[in-house]
């Protein structure tokens, strides 16, 4: 069975940042990776949308690298910049030419040191975060679905059920202020984890890091949000309308086991066996035998991230398109009947050994790429920032697999026994707009 | 701390790896890399045929053939290939875009053997199940339902079907009737015809080595039985003269997808990359001027870019961006300013600089991933581009000087005959529309309102 090694330094600074370094020449390349412990399930309460909104004024200018600087340089270094927010982290990311490695450094530096924004800049990416909402939820079909979706319907607390995206009428409220603040509570080094991949000595690039990072004056631990869930105790229900698009869709999402478990080990067994391609158990059933189903999706953390990237709770989510003359409870149905076979004949052990090799593939890809080819290594630097700030051991990455291939056929039907249960999950249904409720 | 930018440091030398290339007595081209990143392979077998050649006999069949080719052969029923596939720790697709169908696929190193076995029986024995065309026929019929409710997609459709008139480049995808009418006879008549191994090419990049994987891919496809494809020959696209208004009106849109467009030149075309190099200065990048206008600058949209196509036979140049409503003609405004600006004055020396910069260095993020290498080698193959494309293309980037860009821009960005799409709700964006030329207004299904 092959295997993969990644080698792995780490350190912390003084002033709380922590640095990763995972040192590869094959390529005069680098990359590189800023993440600060925030992401838009930790935002305040009443600013909607403010982690992500804030994402983009971080590209808005600091204090030695004005507007459109840093995106300037990085690009007429030969590289590729983006920043992205998540449930529980806000990342910002280079892939450039390994020489252009000290600028990016200072370029990131300067930006946790000191932003530095203005109220034209705050209209200015306000105006742009809306027309993203639009073009990726109010002017799509499916538009987030079910990402924006399930969580109002799947939590009962704020930090999990609000919209991520963030309301227009909580965007406009959002000042210069807010923005300060925000960054003065959460960018600081201590809350931050710096990532440098790629063709670059560690030693170099510990040196490098301490050049420019290492007198960030550290903050107080910001607050960390309450993200904890009452049991649930009754399945719970949902419809939103869709107003583009001409077939029904339906997501169920089931509360995970807690992260780092042997049961979440099973559970990520379990989620490819249902949802592996069209191997899987929920796509064979829905969509090529019972055919009730025109394409199926589904994982734990989907379509936001995967089993590794959050911190705190999350769902398996499976999501179906579905044919018009098809009713939700057809298809809740034959899903339900797909999750009884696994609940009371469990998975064959040829299906389990399948999987297990699956999921060590699919991890492989994931280090080595992740974000498409544009960025190489993106999965590596996202699953070390993942482990360092969550549950500070970089060099998981080495070892986290083994758990998934500990995992037994007994374990795998015990955790769709004890969670994939209707009182554990939500339903969200997306019904076109003109069309009733299933005929 | 230093208010100085730090200098790029001294370069290291961009190697590209070696390629071991063979030809089969069948027809069958190969080119294997070595990657050894991860412990896996990824291929992408290719064939030289895809919707454009059957657009006579049935738009989108090259694409249905491609769906239904990986579900069942003489020997694998649909479940098996599935199980198999995932045996071997692998992923598969099969597609077809206008010039091209593929199977790409990728797995463990270690089983390499059983994969490509399993492309191959694809290749030469798909049986076509009839049970299988038809689910998927039907789950074809409700993609394009949907992809006519999707605002970039029918901007896309409406500017083929303008630049291309009776080139088949002109369909990109069919209707829900073209969908009805396919049958299993015409895919695999497709099949015969194009999946031989004379109308291949084979690209593998990854963990192995080459002068064995070499062995292994022939004992798959050394056998193939070769064939013969008879090239087509097509109309040329319509010369159009003066900007037009394509409006696609679709009730209840927030907003505008904008699309302006006009032919441009292929990737085997001498000024390729003049255009690409100009194109990154208008549009093509975060840091280009487009981007910095009307998003950084105005905030009326989040993605806009532009872009330069390479088809086989015909390329062509395109700008878009979903903007708000209320400013679809400002933005047009911009995007046509932007075309005049760069068509008239060169660009500075510091700006081409750094343009060049980004291009030759992008090219060599290719490096870090086999997907990446696998995407440069079959852009340079598929193209029938030199053989040192790649060794090259840096050095003729940054080459590349003031005078290419004001050229190419004069040349490529045709301002004043360019065509413009809009999708959006003709209540709030028809008369803004109006105001850059004679309109046109059609339904989502293409019919003429």
């Amino acid at each position: 069975m092959s295997a993969l090694h990644v080698p792995v330094e780490s350190m912390t600074f003084a002033n709380g940042l922590r640095v990763v370094v995972s040192p590869d020449a094959a390529a005069p390349l680098a990359t590189v990776g800023v993440y600060y412990n925030i992401g838009f399930r930790l935002e305040p309460r009443g600013r909607s949308g403010f982690a992500h909104l804030f994402e983009h004024m971080m590209f808005q200018g600091s204090a030695n690298a004005g507007k459109m600087v840093h995106i300037r340089l990085i690009n007429a270094s030969g590289g590729v910049l983006n920043g992205s927010t998540h449930y529980d982290v806000t990342n910002y990311f280079e892939a450039v030419p390994s020489n252009a490695l000290e600028r990016v450094l200072w370029l990131e530096s300067d930006r946790m040191r000191a932003l530095k924004v203005d109220d034209e800049n705050l209209r200015n990416q306000r105006d742009v975060v809306k027309e993203e909402v639009r073009v990726n939820v109010l002017n799509q079909p499916y538009g987030g679905f079910p990402w924006l979706d399930l969580p109002p319907v799947a939590y009962r607390n704020w930090p999990n059920a609000h919209n991520f995206y963030g309301d227009f009428a909580d965007l406009d409220a959002a000042t210069l202020a807010d923005v300060q603040a925000f960054f003065k509570t959460y960018y600081a080094p201590n809350n931050a984890v710096l990532l440098i991949l790629g063709d670059v000595k560690p030693a170099d690039a510990f040196a490098l890091a301490r050049r420019y990072f290492e007198d960030i004056p550290s903050n107080s631990a910001p607050p960390r949000a309450d993200v904890r869930e009452a049991p649930q105790v009754e399945e719970r229900r949902g419809t939103v309308e869709e107003k583009f698009g001409t077939l029904p869709a339906l997501a169920i999402g089931y509360h995970a086991p807690e992260r780092r478990t042997v049961d979440w080990c099973a559970a990520a067994m379990l989620d490819q066996a249902l949802h592996g391609g069209r191997a899987g158990r929920v796509y064979r059933r829905l969509v090529l035998e019972k055919q009730i189903a025109v394409d199926t999706e589904g994982g734990i953390h989907y379509p936001m991230g995967d089993v590794f990237d959050y911190n705190g709770p999350t769902q398996l989510v499976t999501r179906a398109y579905y044919k018009p003359e098809c009713s939700a409870e057809q298809t809740i149905a034959e899903f339900d009947a797909a999750i009884r076979e696994v609940q009371e004949k469990g998975v064959g052990a040829d299906e389990l050994a399948q999987v297990k090799v699956k999921f060590r593939s699919d991890y492989f890809s994931q280090l080595e790429g992740g974000h498409g080819s544009s960025v190489p290594r993106y999965g590596l630097m996202h699953y070390l920032a993942c482990f360092t700030l969550f549950d500070n051991d970089p060099n998981l990455v080495n070892t986290i697999l083994d758990g998934f291939l500990a995992v037994t056929p007994e374990q795998v039907q015990g955790v769709a026994q004890k969670y994939l249960v209707p009182h554990n999950r939500a339903i969200v249904i997306r019904q076109p707009a003109g069309q009733g409720a299933g005929r | 701390m230093s208010a100085a930018i730090p200098a790029l440091s001294a370069e290291r030398a961009v190697v590209w790896p070696q390629r071991t290339r063979a030809k089969f007595a069948n027809g069958l081209e190969v080119v294997l890399v070595e990657s050894h990143t991860i412990p896996k392979f990824t291929a992408e077998l290719l064939f030289r045929s895809g919707d454009a050649a059957a657009l006579r006999e049935a738009p989108g069949l090259a694409e249905m053939a491609a769906t239904v080719v990986r579900t069942g052969t003489a020997s694998r029923p649909s479940r098996r290939i599935e199980e198999d596939l995932r045996r071997m720790g692998a992923g598969l697709s099969a597609s077809a875009g206008a010039d091209s169908s593929v199977i790409s696929f990728a797995g463990l190193s270690e089983f390499a053997p059983d994969l490509l076995g399993l492309v191959a029986d694809l290749a030469q024995n798909a049986s076509f199940p009839a049970d299988e065309f038809e689910r998927e026929r039907r789950q074809k019929l409700e993609e394009v339902k949907i992809e006519r409710t999707t605002p970039g997609f029918l901007a896309g459709e409406q500017l083929r079907r303008v630049l291309f008139g009776s080139h088949p480049y002109s369909v990109v995808a069919p209707t829900e009737e073209e969908v009805q009418a396919y049958r299993r006879e015409q895919l695999v008549d497709f099949y015969r015809q194009h999946y031989h191994p004379g109308n291949a090419l084979l690209i593998a990049v990854g963990d192995f080595s080459a002068a064995r994987m070499l062995e292994q891919v022939e004992k798959a496809f050394g056998s193939w039985r070769a064939g013969k494809s008879t090239p087509s020959q097509n109309p040329a696209p319509p010369a159009l003269n003066g900007r037009r208004v394509y409006l696609v009106h679709m009730p209840g849109t927030v907003q505008a997808q904008v699309l302006v467009g006009n032919l441009a030149i292929t990737r085997k075309h001498p000024d390729w990359l003049r255009l690409a190099l100009a194109n990154n200065i208008y549009g093509g990048a975060f840091n280009s001027r487009l981007v910095v206008n009307i998003r950084e600058q105005k905030g009326y949209t989040y993605s806009p870019r532009s872009t330069v196509h390479s088809l086989r036979e015909h390329g062509f140049f395109s700008v878009h961006a979903a903007v708000c409503n209320e400013v679809t003609a400002a933005s047009l405004t911009e995007i046509f300013y932007e075309l005049d600006r760069i068509r008239a004055l060169p660009v500075g020396d510091e700006e081409l600089a750094d343009a060049r910069n980004y291009m030759s260095g992008v090219f060599s993020l290719g490096l870090g991933t086999q997907d990446g290498l696998a995407g440069q080698l079959a852009t340079v193959y598929l193209n029938e581009l030199p053989e040192d494309y790649l060794e090259k293309y840096r050095d003729r980037v940054r080459a590349l000087t003031v005078g290419d860009v004001l050229a190419a821009a004069r040349k490529y960005f045709d301002s004043a005959n360019a065509q413009i799409v809009v999708v959006g709700d003709r209540a709030h964006v028809g008369e803004q529309a109006a105001l850059f030329g004679a309109v046109e207004v059609y339904d989502p299904q293409g019919n003429r309102l």
